[in-house]
């Protein structure tokens, strides 16, 4: 099936992209294969589906999307409806990876469906990564990490600077530039 | 779900255990039923294999 097809057929969920695919390969070098691995906002389920072909780690899919939520767990993905980490116990995961709707987005043009949702990061391109940043902490294991895929467009320095607020230090793992834009993963640690 | 989630799964109110509930299986496979927070009790359905656990003023199915 060709990435075309996929948008058409599951016009609700954000199916693999440029992003997914950066964000897939960065985890899959530095898993080792023994983690458990929470991949929030999964879409289509491809980044989760990835990490736990290439590495055997255990992998567990969140999403907010009925629709993300159900194409992922065709594809065999064990996936949980959620509001990013809010309902996994703390301390249960040794690795969380996002791919986290980062665009600014003028309020005015806002259309309100899923595919916005997961497209859109509110004015900043922020709304949703800096509570991502402010709760994530609570469900890592002592030495866990976070893999979290940022924007040019959504100011990798303001990201790095906020996740410092919650006391982690941020390294640039994997980059990819783009005509309108330069795709950074972030690693994160405590 | 495998049942095996209840393990990292919590009440995504107050953190407490879930417990399943009026459980339905395919198998291995949790299908259908609740997780039921052991403190506030408050009920999450398992939809299709999914357990939807949002905060319950979060649950509707259309954008918000």
């Amino acid at each position: 099936m060709t990435l075309e097809d996929r948008r058409d057929e599951e016009p609700d969920v954000y199916q693999p992209a440029e992003d997914s695919h950066l964000l897939a390969e960065a985890a899959c070098d530095r898993l080792e294969g023994t983690e458990v691995v929470l991949e929030v906002g999964t879409g289509s389920g491809y980044v989760a589906e990835q990490i736990a072909d290439e590495t055997g780690a255990r992998v567990v899919a969140s999403d907010l999307n009925p629709h993300a939520v159900r194409q992922a767990r065709t594809e065999g993905v064990e996936a949980v409806r959620a509001d990013l980490v809010s309902p996994f116990r703390d301390g249960s995961f040794d690795a969380v990876a996002f791919n986290p709707p980062y665009l600014p987005t003028d309020p005015e043009n806002e259309w309100d469906d899923w595919m916005e949702h997961a497209l859109s990061g509110g004015e900043d391109g922020r709304a949703v990564i800096d509570p991502f940043l402010a709760h994530v902490g609570r469900v890592l294991a002592p030495d866990g990490v976070v893999y979290l895929l940022v924007s040019s467009l959504t100011g990798v320095d303001e990201v790095v600077e906020e996740a410092g607020e919650h006391g982690f230090s941020a390294v640039a793992v994997a980059d990819e530039p783009f005509p309108f834009e330069t795709l950074t993963v972030l690693e994160l640690l405590r | 779900m495998k049942e095996s989630l209840l393990d990292i799964l919590c009440c995504p109110l107050d953190k407490h255990d879930l417990e399943l509930a009026d459980a339905e299986y395919d198998g291995e496979e949790v299908v259908g039923g609740d997780l039921v927070c052991t403190e506030c009790g408050e009920a999450y359905p398992i939809e299709d294999g999914i357990p939807n656990l949002l905060p319950p003023d979060m649950r509707e199915e259309t954008p918000a």
